[in-house]
């Protein structure tokens, strides 16, 4: 299963195996995860999955769809050019190691 | 020792379906009931795996434990993505929470209105009393229904989601209803589309994306099931919830002290009583699980009652504790499928409780043992009786 790793806005870091095909959402929610709500329940409604991804595997994500470049328009904390919705990203094998850190706040 | 068997149609697993589901989790995690003539999952792991895979998990050939006539592969809940996307996609903006809470002074009118009429009684029906006036006053203000005929409209919703427990099947009555369901439908979108208002069916029966539009059957259907899902669901969870409030005496006077605790106390009770216990999908290919070979074209139960009380993922499952924050949980679905509606559920839930508690801070129950719902999609009871301290 591959291993993502969530650092939360106070530092505190949790890595989580996550089974592949669930979202980096579920992957948190399901774990204990703090800073993020995942509020709609991953259908790209609420952005309370809000997360900032590590440069370096930005580039291996799949383009956000529209939906989610909308609902990025609606984050709580700050957007920043690395910003995606946890939600819609699916844990893969090629994504093994993977470093988020989380928004100060979701709502 | 028995076979184990479990009957979504029974009326035992209307009333508890608890000890089973523990059974199905810990020594059939993969099962085949012969009387509903599909696998049920009830691991937490398992369902959450199964929704997010859409492309083996098919919602195409219906989604409701027993379907309707004519309505899977044209709803929301019964199309699988990219149509299903697309749907979504021309009515999803007007459901999120930003643009809900505008509607919040509204329902809280509503809720206040309909608590004031219980001021002095001893004794009311929750259900008949309050909730199912609440509910389909609320889903006309949100959907832009015309007012005179709610009461026709909920008793008709609350029929169509019900099955026969004898026949297994819908019987007649419900049919009928799911019937009477579309014409009135029918009706309103027809009227709607000569006199376009701003309000949600106007909306999406001249919603466009790309010089796409949704077809006469997609909008009559999903209006249909909008009606349905808003009345049945959010009134049947709304019984549900006054029954843990009434029974968990110290969570409802910690609501009712600070009623902010109301919105953790309502997830909660979407794990620990799920409402909308159990769904359906379809395979499309042949799935090993568990030791199980699932056959391309078999129909498999989501029992989100059961995952939401899976010790693997929740400590404890069988306490009600509000302080849980039981994020992740199933009781709306999950990823592609999740409810449409949960904004509007949580904003509703939330203001008719603090309203009703202002009118009635203590009540008890009074029937010791409720009559349930016959059917095997939803949960909840028919009759919730509380008298006023
Ligand atoms: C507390 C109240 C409610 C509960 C517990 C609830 C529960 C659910 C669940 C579990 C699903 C997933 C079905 C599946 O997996 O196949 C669902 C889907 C849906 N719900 Fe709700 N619901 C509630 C209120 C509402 C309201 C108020 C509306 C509309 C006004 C609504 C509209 C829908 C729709 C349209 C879908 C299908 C979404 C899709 O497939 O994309 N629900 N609901
Ligand atoms: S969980 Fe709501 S947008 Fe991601």
């Amino acid at each position: 299963m591959p291993q993502i790793t969530y650092i939360e806005a106070s530092g505190q870091s949790t890595t989580v195996n996550v089974p592949e095909g669930w979202s980096l959402m579920q992957g948190a929610t399901a774990n204990g995860v703090e800073g993020i709500l995942g509020e709609c329940g991953g259908s790209c409604a609420c952005a309370t999955c809000h997360c900032y991804v590590d440069e370096p595997w930005l580039a291996k994500l799949s383009a956000p769809t529209e939906g989610e470049l909308e609902m990025l328009e609606n984050t709580a904390s700050e957007r920043k050019a690395n910003s995606r919705l946890a939600c819609q990203i699916k844990a893969t094998a090629a994504l093994d190691g993977m470093v988020v850190h989380l928004p100060e706040s979701q709502e | 020792m028995p076979m184990f068997r479990f009957d979504p149609y029974s009326p035992l697993v209307d009333a508890d379906p608890f000890p089973a589901y523990k059974t199905l989790r810990d020594e059939h995690p993969c099962f085949w009931s012969e009387e509903a003539g599909m696998w049920i999952l009830s691991r937490y792991h398992d369902i959450v795996a199964a929704g997010n895979d859409w492309q083996t998990y098919s919602s195409a050939r219906g989604n409701l434990m027993t379907e309707l006539p004519g309505r899977a592969g044209a709803t929301l809940g019964t199309t699988d993505p990219p149509r299903h996307d697309r749907l979504r996609g021309l009515i999803q903006q007007a459901f999120m929470k930003r643009n809900i809470e505008s509607m919040g002074d509204n329902i809280r009118d509503i809720a206040r209105q309909a608590a004031a009429e219980l001021k002095g009684r001893k004794q009311i029906e929750f259900i008949s009393d309050f909730s199912s006036k609440f509910t389909v006053r609320v889903l006309f203000a949100v959907l832009g229904l015309p007012m005179g005929d709610e009461q026709t409209v909920r008793d008709k919703a609350v029929l169509m989601v019900q099955s026969d427990p004898k026949t297994r099947a819908k019987g007649p009555e419900h049919i009928a209803a799911y019937n009477w369901m579309q014409d009135y439908a029918a009706k309103v979108i027809a009227e709607r589309r000569a006199n376009p208002t701003g309000d949600m069916i106007s909306q999406f029966s001249l919603a466009e994306i790309d010089g796409d539009k949704l077809d006469e059957r997609e909008v009559l259907l999903t209006t249909t099931t909008l009606i349905m899902a808003g009345i049945e669901s959010l009134g049947g969870f709304m019984s549900m919830f006054a029954l843990n409030m009434v029974d968990f005496t110290d969570a409802r006077r910690q609501c009712v002290a600070n009623p902010a605790l109301l919105a953790d106390a309502m997830e909660e009770s979407l794990r620990y009583n799920t409402s909308a216990q159990r769904f359906r999908r379809s395979l499309q290919r042949d799935v090993e699980l568990h030791g199980q070979t699932m056959k391309a074209g078999d129909f498999v139960c989501l029992a989100y009652g059961a995952g939401n009380r899976d010790e693997r993922q929740f400590a404890d499952p069988d306490k009600y504790d509000i302080t849980r924050k039981p994020r992740g949980h199933l009781g709306f679905g999950g990823g592609v499928h999740a409810c449409l509606g949960m904004a509007i559920a949580r904003l509703a839930v939330r203001v008719a409780f603090d309203e009703f508690h202002q009118v009635m801070p203590e009540y008890l129950r009074v029937q010791e043992k409720l009559d349930w719902m016959p059917s095997s999609t939803f949960r909840s009871p028919l009759k919730l009786e509380l008298s006023i301290k």
